[in-house]
């Protein structure tokens, strides 16, 4: 026994510094979401500091389900998150195919794929939404009123003036709108993303055995067969690897979308659990626990789906 | 059906030419083994005949048809490889049905197929677990399997067991030929090691540098080698190859004996020398024999294979008697003198 004990003492300063390390934030979050918390109340005073006497049971939940953004949060999240997660997976595999194979200038092309991953989240969003995307200023705009431009001119032109006037004119997509927003978050974060995607997906596909491949093609195997039943699955589990990664980092997306249009129609539960904190702190804390929630069922989920899928 | 034709088949990685041109003929039915050193050239000789290889000049036929131009899959050929080559995520089943799969075989025809290649493979009690849950013998055998089931105009054996234990690759060894007596089929076989060779063969062709050194039985092999390079490389232990003075006393360049052929005896003999280190396996001893005065080349070695044992250790003198009769001797270009 003796000689165990010393071991364990020795270990306990770092087990519980990481005990502190999750436990204290996440019971007070448990905390704060089970009792009434504001920053700043001139009515009730002494809700602006927190205290058992305030206790408000599931209240605040109630209260955070009722608001008439959180279903739209919960499913813009899920929209968001999913979405992106198909879109890096399908391009990460196909240029991680692509550039797989050898062709002159690989290196360069290999360092300009990865480069996205670099630039950071914010600065993605503002180059996105204000140089690319933008219906008037941004290269969508200039593309579509040139195509228009180009159309128009061809017009009266002999020949082949009509078939141009069948073209109707062209309007540019405001990527801030309601609608719109989402779609503009997911397209600057898997232009960003798809990087780390096709990063992993390449160094496995270098560790792919090639006398497995030959035998394939010895069994008459097409270049989609051996692609599907072999590359898929030795790909199986770097793509759970890089969707529960993705998953985890999507799910507190925050600056692309406080950019692109300051969560209008397009809110997730981080910016939620945001618009909280400017007063609601036991609002916000609710929030972040349906947050945790949703994180775990989405983690199981993917899972659960990748592994079935792909291991045959 | 099953004959191979190489005519004249060349192969250059760049300016690098590993097989000068190469005729090989290989008859229906035929167990035929590829040996030499690493590096011989002889797994791409492999590889050429499968497809998976270009070639850079020369042609491959099969059944008298010109296959060079053809895919691998269509020359109906099917290989074994070192590593199993299996397909690690799928069951057993899975992996020998793979080849019929791909030629959209009704899955009746394939359940029956499978049943029959695992029981003739002891394979059946193996067929829903996956490859990496298999011994290294066990895995083998799928891969012989999954050849099987496709019912090739030959079988391909790269090396296949390089990487089983040595007791394993002795039972190996009688499977791989009981299969040969069983289904007929063209086999060629790639190794290295010549024991391999000797016992599984019906024709050997030792390949040195890219170049076919000599074609034949093992025991023509054994008796009559070609050259030098046949005569040191088939035969374990190595024939002793003796140069200078005592060539010259049997008109030829080289003489060799082979360590079987020499008897030893502490009284008298031919040669004189003194044992160095002297390998006891029970049925047969190898005696290292050190400062015999012959010109045997680098280290000075004489090596002598006697049945049962004999009482001698390190330093002790014996002498060494041929066996005439079964002396071979070589031209200053190598080549045997008849």
């Amino acid at each position: 026994m003796a000689n165990r004990t010393i071991p364990r003492l020795l270990q306990t300063p770092a087990v519980l510094l990481l005990l502190f390390w999750m436990i204290v934030p996440l019971a007070m979050t448990l905390f704060y979401s089970f009792i009434r918390y504001v920053l700043n109340s001139t009515v009730r005073p002494e809700w602006t500091t927190p205290s058992w006497s305030n206790w408000r049971g599931f209240g605040n939940y109630e209260f955070v389900m009722n608001s008439k953004d959180f279903i739209l949060a919960i499913k813009n999240s899920l929209f968001i998150v999913g979405s992106i997660l198909t879109l890096t997976v399908v391009l990460g595999v196909m240029i991680a195919v692509l550039i797989n194979r050898s062709f002159p200038g690989r290196g360069v092309v290999r360092v300009l794929l990865i480069s996205p991953f670099f630039v950071m989240p914010a600065v993605n969003a503002v180059l996105w939404i204000n140089m690319l995307l933008d219906p008037v200023l941004g290269l969508q705009g200039i593309a579509i009123s040139a195509i228009n431009d180009m159309a128009a001119g061809m017009q009266d032109a002999p020949l082949v003036g009509w078939f141009f006037n069948l073209w109707p004119v062209l309007e540019p997509i405001s990527f801030r709108a309601t609608q719109t927003s989402a779609i503009a978050v997911i397209m600057m974060v898997t232009w960003q993303w798809t990087p780390f995607a096709v990063l992993i997906f390449m160094t496995s596909l270098q560790s792919e055995d090639q006398q497995q491949k030959e035998a394939a093609v010895l069994d008459g195997a097409s270049r989609w067969s051996q692609f599907r039943f072999l590359t898929l699955p030795h790909l199986g589990r770097p793509m759970a690897i890089v969707v529960m990664i993705q998953a985890i980092f999507h799910l507190s997306l925050y600056a692309e979308i406080e950019i692109v249009s300051r969560g209008n129609g397009n809110k997730n539960l981080p910016y939620l659990i945001g618009e909280f904190t400017n007063n609601n702190i036991g609002a916000a804390s609710a929030t972040g626990i349906f947050a945790v929630i949703l994180a775990n069922i989405v983690a199981i989920f993917l899972l659960r789906a990748v592994g079935k899928t792909l291991m045959e | 059906m099953g004959s191979i034709v190489l005519d004249k088949v060349q192969k250059k990685f760049g300016d690098v030419e590993v097989i000068p041109p190469l005729d090989l003929e290989i008859n229906d039915g035929e167990f035929v083994v590829f040996v030499g050193p690493s590096g011989c050239g002889k797994s791409t000789l492999l590889r050429m005949i499968a497809g998976l290889e270009d070639l850079t000049a020369g042609k491959v036929n099969i059944d008298d048809k010109d296959v060079t131009e053809v895919s691998p899959a269509k020359r109906g050929l099917s290989m074994v490889f070192q590593s199993y080559a299996l397909y690690p995520h799928m069951t057993v089943r899975k992996n020998i049905a793979f080849p019929m799969r791909m030629a959209k075989i009704p899955q009746d025809v394939q359940d029956a197929k499978i049943e029959a290649a695992a029981k003739s493979l002891n394979l059946a009690d193996y067929l829903d677990r996956k490859p990496g849950q298999l011994s290294g013998g066990q895995r083998q055998r799928v891969a012989i399997g999954r050849a099987i089931v496709r019912e090739p105009s030959a079988f391909l054996f790269d090396e296949p067991l390089s990487n089983l234990d040595a007791a394993l690759r002795v039972g190996m060894r009688l499977e791989i030929m009981e299969l040969h007596t069983k289904l007929k089929t063209t086999m060629i076989y790639v190794t290295h090691d010549q024991v391999e060779a000797m016992t599984m063969a019906d024709k050997i062709v030792v390949l040195q540098a890219g170049v076919i050194e000599q074609v034949g039985s093992p025991l023509e092999l054994y008796h009559t080698p070609r050259n030098k390079f046949v005569a040191g490389f088939i035969g374990s232990p190595k024939m002793n190859l003796i140069e200078g003075e005592e060539a010259a006393k049997h008109d030829a360049t080289t003489i060799g004996i082979r360590p079987e052929h020499v008897s030893v005896s502490k009284t008298e003999g031919t040669w004189k020398g003194t044992v160095g280190v002297a390998e006891h396996l029970g049925s047969d001893t190898f005696i290292h024999v050190h400062n015999t005065g012959l010109d045997t080349g680098e280290g000075d070695l004489f090596t002598v294979r006697i049945s049962g044992d004999i009482a001698v250790s390190h330093g002790d003198t014996v002498y060494l008697t041929p066996d005439m009769d079964q002396l071979h001797r070589f031209d200053a270009q190598g080549l045997r003198i008849a």
